[in-house]
């Protein structure tokens, strides 16, 4: 166990930072927000935690809750334009903001140190802080959707008029959905920081997108288990493939095209909606079985 | 020196306007973003420099590289677009997997070119200056503009004018009701595919005259462009993406902050029509 853990260690701790970056896409797509923005929001987390630390001397800690903070913020001030936008114009709105912030972050040199990025950032994450962290991550993403805000994101997402006849006030949920994407993000993007040493506006492109939302098109949009199952198989699949190493953004391409085409829902969320299926199946099952014997015992008792 | 400027942007944005077209023309009919339109686009590029260099003419391996790259786009509607327009509400899932198509091509292109900067060989084009009041313009300088004009011009025509060309409008204002009326809806995304992609390998072989260099990423600032240049003129509207092309020198930071302040205050663009709706409630 330890030894696999020694040659794996980097692939895990990956799979872990795809894993939080998954949620946060994942909460605004449950919402029905068509939103892009987490690549913005990591990069502002991460720029936060990096410049604070290497420069400034807080506390560790307390930059990457500050990190989070401002990334949230920044989700809510989002949110407030974006109200009046849907669909594809959304899409490109939020495409748009990771844009200007990764060219404010490119031009703004003296203080985020432009193309270069920022560098010497100690690092002091280890895999079992990330994995307490995704914990934590996980735990407050069931708690929403065990409550009525899970249902509320899903009666959104499903049918939107339908959810405001309901007295769902859209714009407030689609504002927090943004805050809690924005924050989630920010925690990631912040941890990823204190892990790569190094951390520069490229990271945070179009590669980082298409990864992050390739996570959860794989993995599934709504439930828990899917952006796990997404980020796990994009850790596993490179070691599996080997041999198409160097296609393999060909490869990343057809999963997402197949994926998208055949499996809508994405793998994990498959998988949970088969179970629960397969539950309510068995208890319709048992319910019918009850009702018969009872009939039986009826025409029993009457005659 | 200003005058220099504004005249290199002139040549560059009508290119560009020519890569926005194809990609507001998919918008326009099918109400999907076609994010494979940047690796389309450097298709062409490669296509013309592998034809030109293998011994072909180059005005030849332009009309093949303009027909491959629209056989191209037509394969990326069947491969991407097809499946999911017929299950519905196929915005997300189509950007997805027109993603999935650009990640495809972008990766055949790298493993072609060895991930080298590829450039034309020299004299494929006539190299001639001309001094004008002053300023140097070379003999491409004045092709470009002209082609994309006489380009766009037939595009206008074709769309306004033409049966097919109401075919398409009838499309992409109700594809139901165009059906009913005999309008065969298949064909008209078949026209409206290669055009677009035909359009945009002609912009990427010119992209490539220019600058005389090319590469597998060469699309991607464009296509972050063509949103730009798209959504300020009005997404699906036509004369919109050639009257809003950019002058190359503004900051990436102004461009999208100016992207994302249109979107706002006129989410149909300075020159959309009001069919595409950009707010309000999921239809």
């Amino acid at each position: 166990m330890i030894n696999f853990y020694y040659a794996y260690q980097p692939i895990i701790d990956f799979f872990l930072l795809s894993v939080g970056f998954g949620y946060s896409q994942q909460i605004a797509l449950r919402a029905g927000v068509f939103s892009i923005a987490t690549a913005g929001f990591a990069a502002l987390g991460a720029y936060v935690v990096a410049i604070l630390v290497t420069r400034y001397d807080v506390p560790i800690w307390a930059t990457v809750v500050l990190g989070m903070a401002v990334s949230g913020g920044v989700g809510f001030l989002l949110s407030l334009p974006l109200a009046r936008l849907r669909g594809a114009f959304q899409a490109i709105a939020t495409l748009a903001f990771v844009q200007i912030v990764l060219s404010l972050l490119l031009y703004g040199e003296d203080f985020t140190g432009g193309a270069l990025g920022v560098t010497g950032i100690p690092r002091v994450l280890n895999t079992w802080m990330l994995l307490a962290v995704v914990a934590v991550v996980m735990y407050v993403m069931w708690s929403i959707g065990r409550t009525g805000l899970g249902r509320v994101f899903d009666a959104l997402r499903q049918e939107e008029s339908v959810a405001s006849s309901l007295g769902v006030n859209i714009g407030r949920y689609h504002a927090l959905a943004f805050i809690l994407s924005g924050a989630i993000g920010g925690l990631f993007g912040g941890l990823q920081s204190l892990y790569v040493f190094q951390i520069e506006p490229h990271n945070f492109g179009f590669a980082f997108m298409v990864n992050v939302l390739t996570v959860v098109i794989l993995g599934g949009r709504t439930t828990l288990l899917g952006p796990i199952m997404g980020a796990a198989i994009m850790a596993i699949l490179p070691e599996l493939a080997r041999p198409l190493a160097e296609y393999r953004p060909a490869v990343n391409g057809i999963i997402l095209i197949l994926v998208i085409t055949f499996l809508p829902n994405g793998v994990g969320d498959e998988i949970v909606f088969w179970f629960r299926r397969r539950k309510t199946a068995k208890k319709a099952q048992a319910l019918a079985a009850a009702q018969k014997e009872q009939e039986a015992r009826d025409a029993v008792t009457s005659s | 020196m200003l005058a220099q400027q504004i005249l290199n942007g002139l040549v560059t944005g009508s290119v560009s306007a020519l890569f926005s077209l194809g990609f507001t023309l998919i918008f326009g009919v099918q109400k999907l973003l076609n994010f494979a339109h940047g690796a389309i686009f450097m298709a062409g590029a490669f296509i013309a420099y592998y034809c030109t260099i293998s011994g072909l003419p180059f005005l030849l391996s332009i009309g093949f590289a303009m027909v491959a790259t629209g056989l191209i786009a037509i394969l990326t509607d069947f491969v991407a677009f097809r499946t999911l327009r017929k299950r519905g509400n196929a915005e997300f899932p189509a950007l997805v997997s027109s993603i999935g198509v650009d990640l495809v091509l972008i990766s055949i292109a790298q493993q072609v070119s060895k991930t080298q900067v590829l450039n034309f060989p020299f004299g494929t084009f006539p190299i001639k200056f001309y001094e004008i009041m002053g300023l140097r313009i070379s003999l491409l300088q004045i092709v470009i503009p002209a082609l994309v004009a006489v380009l766009v011009a037939a595009l206008i025509f074709y769309l306004k004018k033409t049966t097919f060309g109401r075919q398409v409008r009838a499309v992409a204002t109700n594809e139901r009701a165009a059906a009913l009326l005999g309008v065969n809806a298949q064909s008209v995304y078949l026209q409206t595919f290669f055009i677009a992609g035909a359009l945009a390998g002609l912009a990427g072989v010119l992209i490539g005259l220019l600058f005389n260099s090319m590469q597998f990423l060469m699309g991607e600032p464009y296509m972050l462009r063509a949103f730009v240049v798209v959504v300020i003129g009005g997404l699906g509207s036509v004369q919109g993406a050639i009257v809003a092309y950019l002058p190359s020198g503004l900051t990436d930071a102004i461009i999208f902050a100016l992207l994302f302040l249109v979107l706002l205050v006129r989410p149909n663009g300075l020159f959309g029509n009001v069919s595409a709706v950009a707010g309000g409630t999921r239809q």
